[in-house]
């Protein structure tokens, strides 16, 4: 008998640990070998022993570069929904627009906006701690738009430009993010035709760690109805 | 004033970005732990092109293994509060989930469609640069692992291929290879067991 002919199973186990480890096993297999490896110490350390050169099989693959539009569509996806996990908003808020400059009305849609990926940069500006004012560039997704959020204190005001116009019959919404769900507010604005927009965001911002917008029907939405196209950390 | 403004916050730009990938990946996925996307970036840059490569291995076909590898990570990215680096560095743990992701699009894909489409040369066209040091010597890594593989004998190299690259199921490759499961088993712990041997602590050869 050769060595490759030996049975594999040394102690009763069935020798699942080596197609274990190669992702080999049909999935009752794998279940029952996990449930397995729960109460048999020698099956654990020939996984654990096995698993070492399982995990670097990967490198013999011919190495290729990745492509770049991949990327675009991984971190659009990403920024989409960075810290974005609405829940259900228990009650609705009136509303009213305020605290945005609007040049003319709405024409352009958003469309499917590719992702620009921002490097979040913070600025201090300032001196004393009463006055410090922190100026904080967010994630956008247009591409070649670009936003910021001036902080002063609890006070916080959005600077958008480029962004495009929002679609017919729809406007942009600001919501705060604290712990939990994204809350709205009654901050519903327009851009420019340049694309610019400044808009005060309600109330203060303490405790709040992100800043998100998203586009919602006129007149603004309780819960979000689409994923953000800004995000600002806070923390 | 504004020109200075801008300087100043393009400067602090490029900084922070410094300052990330500057991180090890473990003190990233902190980052990503909480909800930071340009962490999350500089942990896809690392990473993308291993994962890339282990996907198209698997899949033989680019499309398919773009939808792996974009899966994966949007997996990783939604995933992230299970990450444990007491179970092992971010690149084993990404490249796991490839490897998961891979296997259940071989095996969504029916036995007729296996194999029917290979872009020849897209190695050739696709091939990363040895650009860095780091990247020579991680090519220097994967030769010394890769003649681990083909030092094994044939019978062994070839389960262990089928199984984590081509990501067959040690039944399908018993009836592929017409011959008792048991065997199949033994021929994987066994060239397994001696890959092991030759490279001593196989995470030390890649780092």
């Amino acid at each position: 008998m050769s060595a490759s002919q030996h049975p594999p199973d040394r102690h009763g186990c069935d020798g699942n640990a080596a197609p274990y480890v190669l992702g080999a096993l049909e999935e009752p297999e794998f279940e029952a070998f996990r449930m397995h490896l729960e109460t048999c110490a020698v099956c654990r350390e020939e996984v654990a022993a096995l698993q070492l050169v399982a995990d670097v099989l990967p490198v013999v693959a011919p190495q290729l570069h990745a492509p770049d539009e991949l990327k675009r569509r991984v971190m659009a996806e990403v920024i989409s929904d960075a810290g974005w996990q609405p829940d259900r908003v228990p009650r609705r808020r009136a509303r009213h627009a305020q605290a945005f400059r609007l040049a003319r009305p709405a024409v352009l849609g958003l469309g499917a906006a590719a992702a620009a990926v921002a490097i979040v940069a913070i600025a201090l500006l300032g001196g004393g701690t009463a006055s410090r004012v922190r100026v904080i560039r967010a994630q956008v997704l247009a591409p070649r738009a670009s936003a910021s959020l001036r902080l002063n204190g609890t006070h916080a005001e959005l600077t958008v430009k480029g962004m495009p116009q929002a679609a017919v019959g729809r406007v942009y919404e600001v919501w705060v993010k604290r712990s939990g769900a994204a809350q709205p507010t009654d901050a519903l604005f327009n851009v420019t035709a340049t694309g610019s927009a400044s808009v005060t965001v309600p109330g203060s911002v303490a405790g709040v760690k992100q800043i998100m917008v998203t586009s919602e029907p006129s007149g603004g939405s309780t819960a979000p109805t689409s994923a953000p196209v800004i995000v600002a950390s806070l923390s | 004033m504004a020109a200075m403004f801008n300087q100043l916050r393009h400067a602090r730009g490029r900084d922070a970005a410094e300052r990330l990938r500057s991180l090890a990946d473990e003190e990233l996925m902190q980052l990503v732990y909480r909800s930071d996307a340009n962490a999350f970036e500089v942990i896809y840059d690392r990473h993308a092109d291993a994962a890339f490569s282990l996907a198209h291995r698997m899949c033989a076909q680019r499309a398919l293994a773009e939808d792996v590898v974009q899966e994966a990570f949007l997996s990783l990215w939604r995933s992230r509060a299970r990450y444990d680096r007491r179970r092992g560095s971010v690149r084993t743990w990404v490249l796991g989930i490839v490897h998961n992701r891979a296997i259940d699009s071989l095996r969504r894909r029916t036995v007729r469609d296996r194999g029917v489409v290979h872009e020849e040369g897209i190695e050739e066209r696709l091939v990363a640069p040895e650009r860095t040091d780091a990247e020579f010597a991680r090519r220097e890594e994967a030769r010394e692992i890769r003649n681990a593989l083909e030092q094994l004998p044939g019978e062994q190299s070839r389960v262990i291929e089928l199984a984590y690259f081509g990501g067959m199921t040690h039944t399908q490759i018993a009836a592929m290879l017409d011959m008792p499961v048991g065997t199949v088993k033994g021929r994987m712990r066994l060239g397994l067991a001696k890959m092991r041997m030759v490279l001593g602590d196989p995470a030390e050869v890649v780092q």
